[in-house]
């Protein structure tokens, strides 16, 4: 009975763990007329869940022929989800992705090359060249932009009004690195931190090399920055830490970009650094009165820059890609689903709505609106796609400051822990 | 393949009598959703990882033959893999022990009561039920995040810990917590044992004047130590197999600071993260035969105090 019972358990193991084995290779197909269903998937909060649902509704309605299921989750949940479902063979039809995952699925073969589509089921016209760049591989159209988005500093005034503490709003007005460490300090002493530890996103480092005219990557895909650089950016909030100018570890550590997680909206922070995509989450996460504020700098480029904050793909696995392509492009054209979208992905990235949208602007999309406008002369053109590799350097980034704000390594060995790893998954 | 499995016992007994063999045909027959089951959910899959564990597969592009590399890389080049191999055995070292006594101790306790006993049982049970649920481990979550219910009563003892899923040093611990509290299985399991052992051995110990101590070292466990070794393996091979708790509480990650990073959560990390399959099925390759290993020896060490009775010891 003994032996038996070890092979038996044995091999339960065996399914338990080799069950994530089992991939089934169908897909593909070709077109099929008549009646169709796509599945378009993105990641995102409740409102922009509400209003994309809105949007498929009235897609839907416009083309009774064609239905849309839709599904959304949680970034981290969403993109666990759709690696399985894509090698699962169930891949969705219409996906959304981001700078760090976009040439990661389109290196993989993953994403349609959409330029037979452009100029006939999608209309790009609207969108500005540099803008649609960010939907561009080596030249070819595998995405399109479904927002403008640029960072900022959101953060609750009343919070920095009780410190004494006025950050800089509208046009022309900006802060020092100094300056802005100064106000944190204020606000931590009123008894909660002044801002999320920053230092937790590649995303804000990004920013702060762009200020000392480096960037990430370079064109070629290789790391643009040394152990050196990371380590005096980690000093920086380090130093910041220390005086309880930005959140303690335990709080740093749940950031993953979502509401829930978020140090401004668990009230931990009276400030986070984030995209102005989120601001309209964060007005309904945690109140009516959050501003956006530029990001500090010490000179005189403030490091910010223009992207989509979510570019659309299809997938070359759908079996239905003229569908999948007649949405993409009535999401990012369409008047009437840019009134309902609004600024839930950003700015709309189509110039002639954009500013419908912002003309009639309220609330959450005057405020997007408003600081856009605000920083338009500032902010850089849209800075070039991430490399294949990035999101495993993105993760690996979060992952190494975590050890760091836990003290379980220093700083200067941390920072060249992240380049060596870094250039591994780039290399690869 | 099914069919060849089918056919093989009949071509061979050809001396049985026709009514017989066509009973072994029906019975087959009646074994078939589980044979089926068997050959396509686990031994085809099992094949196929072990064929894509020499291979660089990234779920999407078609595996590509790598020999050896992944193997290599893994015990070479890789400090997460290590890493995650020491959390799991930290894991599995607390874990085990920890919910074995649990549920020996509560087992004990029920084998006294009389009264209402059906309800206590079932009550003990339940977390069992409901414990590998996602669920129940986004309440784990909550109630041990910064703020959360144990924050609050740990701090109102002085304690103030902070909360356990927010750092590293306790992390692993709320996962351990999770896992031990659901000890109902072996509860259950434990409290059957218990039942069989004959009163009389517990009377002649007692006017032999041994006390409780004694009689529990000297009767019960003896006697129950057929039904400890199987408990044992059972809640070993569970423990290195443990996945969502650690999943969830982490949010995938395995943090804060990799703390709860056990081995199967890389394994999914590395597989449907990093788009590296070839290398996750060389993990769980690996997985598999330490599993193996490890209950192969217990079995073997189990010679030494597992008591069967009628073994004439």
């Amino acid at each position: 009975m003994n032996g038996r019972f070890g092979v038996r358990a044995g091999l339960v193991a065996a399914v338990a763990v080799t069950l994530a084995g089992l991939v089934t290779g169908c897909g593909g197909g070709g077109a099929a007329s008549g009646p169709t269903t796509i599945r378009f998937v993105w990641w995102g909060n409740e409102d922009r869940a509400k209003v994309t649902k809105a949007a498929v509704e009235l897609f839907m309605k416009d083309n009774p022929d064609i239905t849309v299921q839709t599904e959304y989750a949680a970034y981290d949940a969403y993109f666990q989800k759709l690696s399985t479902q894509v090698a699962g063979g169930a891949s969705p039809d219409l996906v959304q992705l981001d700078r760090a995952t976009l040439g990661e699925y389109q290196h993989r073969h993953v994403l349609e090359d959409l330029s037979s589509f452009v100029g006939k089921t999608i209309d790009v016209t609207g969108i500005a060249p540099a803008l649609l760049a960010g939907g561009q591989i080596e030249g070819k159209q595998f995405a399109v932009p479904g927002g403008q988005t640029t960072q900022m500093l959101a953060y609750d005034p009343a919070v920095f009004t009780k410190a004494g503490v006025e950050p800089p709003s509208g046009p022309g007005k900006s802060w020092t690195w100094a300056q802005f460490g100064e106000s944190l300090r204020k606000v931590a002493a009123t008894g909660v931190a002044g801002t999320t530890d920053f230092g937790w996103a590649i995303d804000w480092f990004e920013v702060w090399l762009h200020q000392h005219g480096k960037q990430l990557y370079t064109g070629d895909g290789k790391l643009g920055f040394t152990a050196a650089d990371l380590t005096e950016f980690w000093t920086l909030t380090g130093d910041l830490r220390a005086a309880k100018g930005v959140t303690a570890p335990e709080v740093t550590t749940k950031m993953d970009g979502s509401m829930p997680n978020s140090g401004l909206v668990t009230k931990r922070a009276g400030s986070e650094i984030n995209y102005d995509s989120s601001l309209s989450a964060y007005l309904s996460s945690y109140g009516p009165g959050i501003k956006a504020a530029p990001l500090p700098t010490d000179g005189q480029a403030s490091g910010m820059a223009a992207m989509p904050p979510v570019t659309f793909a299809v997938a070359q696995r759908s079996a239905h890609k003229d569908a999948a392509a007649k949405l993409l492009s009535f999401l990012v054209n369409n008047p009437e689903a840019g009134k309902l979208l609004g600024v839930a992905r950003g700015l709309p990235p189509n110039t002639a709505i954009r500013e419908q949208v912002c003309g009639a602007a309220q609330a959450a999309t005057k405020a997007v609106c408003d600081y856009e406008k605000s920083v338009a002369d500032r902010i850089g053109p849209a800075t070039g796609l991430w490399p294949t590799g990035s999101a495993a350097v993105k993760r690996d980034f979060q992952r190494v400051y975590d050890d760091v704000i836990f003290g379980r390594t220093s700083v200067a060995d941390g920072a060249a822990r992240v380049v060596q790893t870094a250039q591994q998954s780039l290399g690869s | 393949m099914t069919q060849a499995v089918l056919d093989r016992p009949v071509a061979r007994e050809r001396a049985v009598p026709r009514r017989r063999r066509a009973g072994r045909g029906t019975g087959y027959l009646f074994l078939s959703p589980w044979l089926i089951g068997v050959l396509v959910l686990t031994i085809g899959p099992m094949i196929a990882s072990l064929y894509l564990s020499f291979t660089d597969y990234d779920l999407f592009d078609a595996p590509r033959w790598v020999g050896l590399d992944n193997y290599a890389t893994m015990f070479t080049r890789d400090d997460r893999f290590w890493h995650a191999a020491g959390v799991t055995a930290r894991y599995v070292g607390l874990s085990v022990p920890l919910k074995l006594g649990l549920a020996l101790a509560v087992a004990m306790l029920l084998n006294r009561a009389r009264r209402g006993a059906g309800l206590y049982r079932s009550a003990f049970y339940a977390p069992s039920l409901l414990g590998a649920s996602v669920s129940l481990a986004l309440v784990w979550r909550a109630m041990f995040s910064t703020g959360g219910t144990a924050d609050r009563v740990l701090a109102a003892f002085g304690l103030d810990t902070g909360g356990w899923v927010d750092q590293p040093q306790f992390a692993l611990l709320a996962v351990i917590a999770l896992a031990v509290w659901q000890f109902g299985a072996p509860m259950v399991i434990f409290l059957a044992g218990l039942k069989q052992i004959p009163k009389e051995l517990y009377e002649a110990a007692e006017l032999d004047g041994a006390g409780a101590l004694r009689r529990f070292r000297s009767v019960t466990l003896p006697m129950l130590s057929p039904v400890l070794l199987f408990n044992l393996v059972l809640e070993t091979i569970h423990a290195f197999q443990s996945f969502t708790g650690a999943f969830v509480v982490s949010s995938g990650r395995g943090g804060p600071s990799d703390s709860t990073l056990l081995y199967t959560l890389y394994l999914y990390q590395r597989g449907f993260t990093d788009f590296r399959m070839g290398f996750a099925s060389a993990m769980a390759w690996v997985l598999l035969v330490v599993i193996g290993v490890l209950t192969a020896l217990l079995f073997r060490g189990s010679r030494r105090w597992v008591f069967y009775a009628g073994e004439g010891r």
